[in-house]
């Protein structure tokens, strides 16, 4: 198990390091300067500078800068040869204070000039766990519901219901749904409210939406391996002995029919939790998800970067714990 | 079977927790929204117009527009009154005494000169750095520094830490030039004397522009220094955050979190605090459109100052509806001189009043492009002012703006909306098929049009491409104009779609035929939109490119006498839009608000579209007098009473 854990924390590095630099590549060939803003253009010296100071004028400084300051080699670099110390002492002969600086630093945002890309994650971040968070637990409840009444009488009424609003679920774009819950729910009934995120019940329809298509594949899986597990020896086994029904199927078929539904929830998770553009745009969620789009189209490299970062790194970090949570409920698998 | 839940008691837990430790804003006094993210609240970086309505709010220059009156007059901001010399040429500001920052300190001439500064250096890169130009000296001033910027990054240093010292030096040495070469002179803490390089008749207009308001130095510098590699000052973000800003305007900055809300208390430092009838906004980012809509309508917002949804030509329509309803009663109170929302007001109250279709100081327009090649090598037909004169006048702009936009808004035969300028007189434009009276006047244009395509030889097999930009509609009134020139000028077109960057790049390479286009003013002058067909003007998409345009301009920057100098403005229009059309004027544009004309008073119908929010009263709560707020007349006493 401490190998397993070791071997994938090792890997870590080595999978973002290739992540960053296929990102960086993509990101660079957009087309457009993200400096400019299209209604004043400054003048063609101006930018030059500007591309200068960001490094935007060569993509190998680029690359190697984004990297030292975003991975803390460049503030240990800093800390330890002194700079930092010089910068704070010419800070004082000019008699302003230095500015915080963070060790992991993402850089600025180019399209908002009041925010660095460190202040977006932190302020979008909790925003888009919370909603996923909720959207998974949503998702496991309906799909796992579904899919043990789907198992247990195949292909009758009830099967196919669940079945057909599992697929409506996967098809239906989540705009459409939001649309109709907001219309429904908040404007019609007036139970939840629009455009005010932070209270509970604002979370209700956002999560709700977010948590279809999931649902829809967890039912899925879960019918399917509880199929094929009340077909097994041990059920009937299980059954001989005298076991009551639902102890049978939510005791001894139900725990192994989990185990596919276990290993999605790692990427599962990570996606739900890193945003949804669609969701956010729609129940306006101050999410993470927004910035996975726009940063691009507004060719925003710095954020671009630090969101791709994040969410790789959650991916990675979900399908560990996931692979450690598999160990465990199943001491077969080593 | 326990060990299998623990990943949903980690959900669970998770979810809690976060639940509980985010909190909503408190309820505000009003609502609003904007139709995006503010970019930023650094008032000489912004030029979006949401960072522009919203740092109206926090900051205040030396003087205001007041947007309440028709005139849209000049009144006291921070500068309690002002002299002009008599060469025009030298104001002189005097401060009021009780202007302060929020933090209690007083609003100097020292603070408007570090301010000012700061637009002023090629290192922040201000989107309005021209506007500033005007000052004497600015412009030495920016070159200089500028030139010196180019030098550092090709000089080779000893070592880094040299390369820093150096670049510190650079900056002190960049702090003393400008106060040796700038116009502009603290005579004391109260009294600020500018010197401008020549005559500048809308001076004051620009003064009232939220760009030159001033921000507060012992905080913003903390947050600025030079780039050890480049030199250039470079600006950290931070000192525009809730709890840290410091301004100087109607109100404070309470809470901003990015693409959720900002909140604003009412500044208690505020000098004219007591004119406020609300104690605190809310702004929250609800970016979509249709979400914003929705929201309203559950009743979380007073205003939404931008509705884009796709329906809003409904809602318009709708309104419309209502008003022919009460036709009698609308066209009483119109020739009484009463403006919209005082009508709105005075109208029995109904849902569909909540929209307005207010004039804006924008146009939409085509470019044409006016190099002698096309991007491939071609000769460019458009290069002929005939041409251009020819497919201008066979676009029906009618049946873009009644049919395609569907807001109502006015067609454009000029560049400049008219009547958003006091004393300026547009010029006529050219006859459009749109326009025409009859079938047979339509006819004789359409005749006329392609007489001067036949004199320019135009070549038969020419394909005319439109480039615009993905979303907002512009594929629809692109396909509407190709539609009015394949039916009447008999020419094949293409139209052209691009994500905005590439359609920018396009533009500003001149890589395209015709292309979709857009400018809203910004101050109460012609040059605003004029100076964008200026030969060398980095917004010349065109590449338009007229000595005698040119000069005009030139001689009315010269030219002391106001009147004067707009004949030659006018005359300068008049060679864009009815000689040379190196764009054709399509509609003028109007902004759709939603507010309820009976709950929300304080805004205006000025079309030059600038709200000052803190104007606004919310009526029937228990601040401010409650009592609406009407435009007022270039006559009314009240309004004479409070001119300098």
């Amino acid at each position: 198990m401490m190998t397993i854990i070791l071997r994938r924390l090792l890997a870590l590095p080595i999978i973002l390091l290739i992540v960053y630099s296929i990102t960086l590549t993509l990101a660079w060939a957009v087309p457009g300067n993200p400096l400019e803003n299209p209604e004043k253009r400054p003048k063609p010296e101006v930018i030059e500078q500007m591309n200068k100071q960001y490094n935007l004028d060569s993509f190998p400084r680029f690359y190697v800068s984004y990297l030292s300051n975003a991975t803390g080699y460049q503030y240990a670099k800093d800390y330890f040869s002194g700079q930092m110390k010089r910068e704070r002492e010419l800070s004082e002969q000019l008699g302003v204070p230095v500015p915080a600086r963070p060790i992991f630093d993402f850089g600025p945002s180019l399209k908002y000039d009041d925010a660095t890309v460190n202040e977006i994650i932190r302020d979008t971040l909790p925003v888009s766990v919370t909603l996923g968070a909720s959207a998974i637990l949503i998702a496991l409840f309906i799909g796992v519901g579904a899919g043990v009444i789907g198992a247990v009488k195949p292909n009758s009424f009830l099967d196919l219901s669940t079945l057909a609003v599992s697929m409506i679920g996967i098809s239906l774009p989540g705009f459409v749904i939001g649309t109709v819950m907001l219309l429904v729910f908040a404007i019609n009934l007036d139970w939840f409210p629009i455009g005010q995120w932070g209270t509970p019940r604002s979370i209700v329809l956002p999560a709700i939406t977010l948590s279809l298509p999931f649902a829809a594949y967890i039912a899925r899986l879960t019918r399917m391996g509880m199929i094929d597990a009340l077909g097994a020896d041990y059920i009937r086994t299980a059954r001989a002995k005298g076991a009551a029904e639902y102890s049978v199927l939510l005791k001894h078929a139900l725990k192994n029919a989990f185990l596919p539904v276990l290993s999605f929830l790692g990427p599962a998770t990570a996606m739900a939790m890193t945003g949804s553009f669609v969701i956010e745009r729609v129940f306006t969620v101050p999410g993470m998800g927004e910035h996975f789009v726009n940063a691009v189209q507004n060719k925003d490299l710095f954020l671009i970067i630090g969101v791709v970062l994040v969410f790789a790194t959650m991916l990675i970090v979900f399908n560990l714990v996931v692979d450690v949570l598999y160990r465990w409920v199943d001491p077969r698998i080593v | 079977m326990l060990r299998m839940l623990v990943p949903i008691v980690l959900l669970i837990f998770l979810v809690g927790f976060s639940v509980i430790s985010d909190r909503p804003q408190p309820p505000a006094d009003l609502v609003f929204i904007n139709s995006s993210e503010v970019n930023t609240l650094d008032p000489q970086r912004m030029s979006w117009m949401h960072d522009l309505r919203t740092a109206r709010l926090l900051y205040q220059g030396l003087v205001q527009n007041d947007v309440l009156s028709d005139d849209f007059s000049i009144i006291p901001g921070v500068a309690e009154s002002w002299n002009l010399s008599d060469d025009g040429v030298t104001y002189t500001f005097h401060l009021r005494k009780d202007a302060r920052w929020s933090n209690g300190e007083p609003v100097t001439s020292e603070d408007f000169r570090y301010s000012w500064r700061r637009a002023m250096l090629p290192d922040l890169v201000s989107d309005y750095v021209n506007m500033f130009l005007n000052i004497q000296g600015a412009q030495e001033f920016y070159d200089w520094r500028q030139t010196k910027l180019e030098k550092f990054s090709e000089r080779s240093f000893e070592s880094s830490a040299d390369r820093q010292e150096q670049a510190y030096e650079l900056w002190i040495e960049t702090q003393s030039k400008f106060d040796e070469i700038v116009g502009m002179q603290a005579i004391d803490d109260h009294t600020l004397e500018i010197t401008l390089k020549h005559p500048v008749p809308y001076f004051l207009e620009l003064c009232a522009f939220v760009v030159f308001a001033p921000v507060y130095e012992p905080l913003v510098s903390q947050y600025e220094r030079p780039d050890p590699v480049t030199a250039r000052l470079i600006r950290k973000p931070g000192w525009t955050k809730p709890k840290v800003l410091i301004s100087n305007g109607p109100f404070v900055l309470d809470g901003w979190r990015m693409k959720r809300d900002m909140r604003l208390e009412k500044n208690t430092n505020y000098w004219d605090k007591d004119s406020i009838a609300i104690d605190s906004i809310l702004i929250p980012s609800i970016t979509d459109p249709n979400a914003g809509v929705l929201a309203y309508q559950t009743g979380a917002l007073d205003w939404i100052s931008d509705v884009t949804a796709p329906y809003r030509g409904d809602m318009v329509a709708q309104k419309l509806e209502f008003l022919e309803e009460h036709a009698e009663q609308v066209a009483e109170y119109r020739a009484q001189g009463l403006d919209q929302f005082t009508i709105d007001r005075l109208l029995p109250a109904d849902p569909r009043a909540h929209t307005h279709a207010v004039s804006s100081f924008g146009t939409y327009f085509y470019n044409f492009n006016c190099k002698p090649n096309l991007p491939d090598g071609q000769p460019n037909p458009f290069a002929d002012a005939r041409v251009r004169r020819a497919f201008a006048m066979c676009v029906d702009k009618k049946s873009v703006a009644d049919e395609v936009r569907r807001l109502g808004e006015p067609t454009a035969s000029t560049l400049i909306p008219p009547g958003s300028i006091g004393g300026y007189t547009s010029p006529k434009g050219l006859p459009n098929i749109g326009d025409a009276s009859s079938e047979d006047a339509r006819q004789e244009i359409i005749n006329k049009a392609q007489e001067l395509l036949k004199d320019a030889n135009f070549p038969d097999d020419f394909i005319v491409s439109l480039a615009f930009n993905k979303d907002s509609g512009h594929d629809l009134i692109a396909q509407a104009i190709a539609k009015s020139w394949q039916k009447h000028l008999g020419v094949k077109t293409k139209l052209e779609q691009n994500e905005i960057k590439i359609f920018r790049d396009d533009l500003k390479n001149k890589q395209y035929m015709t292309a979709r286009a857009g400018w809203f003013g910004d101050y109460g002058d012609p040059t605003t939109f004029l100076d964008i067909n200026y030969s060398t003007d980095g917004n010349n998409d065109r590449a338009y490119d007229s000595e005698i345009f040119d000069s005009l301009l030139d001689q009315a920057s010269r030219e002391l006498d106001q009147v004067k100098r707009l004949v030659l403005l006018s005359e300068a229009e008049r060679i864009i839009t009815e000689e040379d059309l190196p764009l054709i004027p399509i509609f003028h544009y109007a902004t759709i608000y939603m507010f309820d004309p009976h709950k929300i008073t304080g805004l205006s119908t000025h079309p030059r579209t600038k709200q000052n929010a803190y104007l606004i009263d919310v009526l029937d709560d228990d601040r401010g007098p409650n009592e609406p707020k009407p435009m007022r007349h270039q006559s009314d006493p009240i309004l004479e009473a409070t001119s300098p």
